[in-house]
């Protein structure tokens, strides 16, 4: 469904990621796991475009072009067919919790307020957050506000959502009910590429497990293999060492 | 000393003449100075080409020269100018619209750079938000980082108004018949100086006390976003009590 071949990024001379192919298929859940400066959540903002790839190609929801040669219609159709969820959650501030869910479906999609807001009231009963439906931001918790986030990606209906680190700006109490959600989603068949430090979660309910470091992919299969049995040198040092802090 | 309080009430009920006056010129630079400065601060921001220097020079042109200095170049280069192009005596044109042009010019200058420091508060990741929910980054910035930058900007505008209304003073420069102007020309009949500035004082000091309340209730009815917790910062109803005013109960 979504494939990226060869995906190169650099920033003032330092190359990031050094050619990166990946195969979503409908209905993964894919975990990115790999040192922090690996490239993980680079890798997802050049798939979605929030930053401009220097090499590679990506074919995605009728799109099949070079990420350098991307225009402005193809770019939008990306945009429209991702959901994101940010480590920071960056809800609009300015917005209630059920006025960002309804602000892409309304503006971008153009659905009607009712309709939408039928949609939203759907999505945030999914996630648990009805009851805070006319809260700003301001006055949610970061559980609360991330599982906004969730909400929001996926009243769209995307094809894929991406999760960048989802859960590193949460208190730790607060990690379990927003895990809790992505479970649920990932249950009830929805394709998810997930940057995460959480490796219950990548152990647990992710189908394929990615082991990123120095922009490369240095391993990649069923979750069961790569923690039990991981192939590489870089990979099986890294789970020593994030398990030795569990 | 003693003051002559029959002349003060005389000086206080001519000098309200010029209370209109006074304000006009202070709507008059705001409401077109407002979309100017968000306008200017965006081409300073995304540095468009060529404008961008000319803004850069504009608001340092502006700031850099004090406003009397401007007021007497606009005042005696305006109506010169004017001859030369129209053709005929611009001295006719009433003196307050020169006071618009000055005040107005003044306002671009300092609202440029409020706006564009309150732009630049909004966080990237809000326009990100916006693209990765389908927005256009034009739909983003009308509907998401714009009203969040007019809101964090409400202090530093009410600033600016401010000024704008105590800066509007020198406008007698120019022979416009404000308070300023008004009390100054009773004063010079009777020799009352003090007490016509005291009139002028309290006229000032009124304008800018109302002008504050209406921004503190600009900024509680639009900020409601931004409050954490149901308690409010009161407003100071007497800026010269010494309690803290006390924190609203919703």
């Amino acid at each position: 469904m979504l494939t990226i071949e060869g995906l190169k990024k650099s920033y003032a001379g330092n190359d990031i990621l050094k050619g990166i192919s990946i195969n979503v298929n409908k209905g993964d859940v894919i975990s990115i796991i790999g040192p922090s400066g690996s490239g993980k959540t680079t890798l997802l903002r050049t798939i979605t475009t929030l930053e401009e790839a220097n090499g590679g190609r990506i074919t995605f929801a009728g799109v099949d072009n070079d990420f350098q040669k991307l225009n402005g219609k193809e770019i939008n159709t990306i945009r429209r067919n991702v959901g994101f969820v940010f480590q920071n959650y960056n809800l609009f501030n300015n917005k209630t919790a059920l006025q960002n869910i309804t602000e892409g479906l309304i503006v971008a999609r153009r659905v009607k307020k009712n309709e939408a807001e039928n949609i939203a009231l759907k999505a945030l009963e999914r996630v648990g957050l009805t009851d805070r439906k006319d809260h700003y931001p301001s006055q949610l918790s970061g559980g609360q506000q991330q599982r906004v986030g969730i909400a929001r990606a996926i009243a769209l209906n995307p094809e894929v959502i991406f999760f960048d680190e989802p859960t590193s700006a949460l208190d730790p109490e607060l990690v379990g009910e927003v895990l809790k959600v992505m479970k649920d989603l990932a249950n009830s068949g929805t394709t998810m590429v997930v940057v995460t430090h959480q490796m219950s979660f990548a152990r647990d309910v992710s189908n394929r497990v990615i082991f990123m470091a120095d922009g490369y992919i240095v391993e990649q299969g069923e979750p069961r293999k790569i923690f039990e049995n991981p192939s590489e040198e870089r990979t099986k040092k890294f789970l020593t060492d994030i398990l030795a802090n569990v | 000393m003693s003051l002559n309080t029959d002349f003060m009430v005389k000086v206080a009920q001519t000098a309200i003449q010029g209370v209109p006056v006074t304000l006009q010129i202070v709507l008059v630079a705001l409401l077109i100075s407002l979309p100017i400065g968000v306008l200017f601060a965006l081409i300073r921001i995304y540095r468009v080409k060529g404008l961008q220097r000319l803004v850069q020079f504009y608001v340092s042109l502006v700031r850099g020269t004090p406003i009397i200095a401007q007021i007497l170049i606009v005042y005696s280069a305006f109506p010169s100018l004017l001859n030369m192009i129209i053709g005929k005596a611009a001295f006719s044109i009433n003196p307050i619209y020169y006071a618009y042009i000055v005040f107005t010019f003044n306002s671009i200058a300092t609202l440029t750079e409020v706006f564009r420091s309150a732009l630049q508060t909004v966080d990237k990741g809000q326009m990100e938000a916006g693209l990765m929910v389908g927005m256009q980054p034009r739909q983003t910035f009308w509907r998401i980082i714009l009203p969040q930058a007019l809101i964090s900007a409400l202090p530093n505008i009410a600033n600016a108004t401010l000024y704008l209304i105590k800066n509007s003073s020198l406008a007698f420069i120019m022979s416009v018949k404000d308070i300023t102007a008004i009390a100054k020309t009773e004063a010079a009949f009777n020799y009352n100086f003090l007490e016509a500035y005291l009139v002028v004082w309290v006229y000032y000091l009124i304008i800018c006390y109302g002008a504050e309340i209406i921004f503190y209730l600009f900024e509680r009815y639009f900020s409601k976003y931004r409050r954490p917790i149901k308690n409010r910062t009161g407003f100071n109803w007497f800026p010269f009590s010494i309690k803290q005013p006390k924190l609203e109960q919703k």
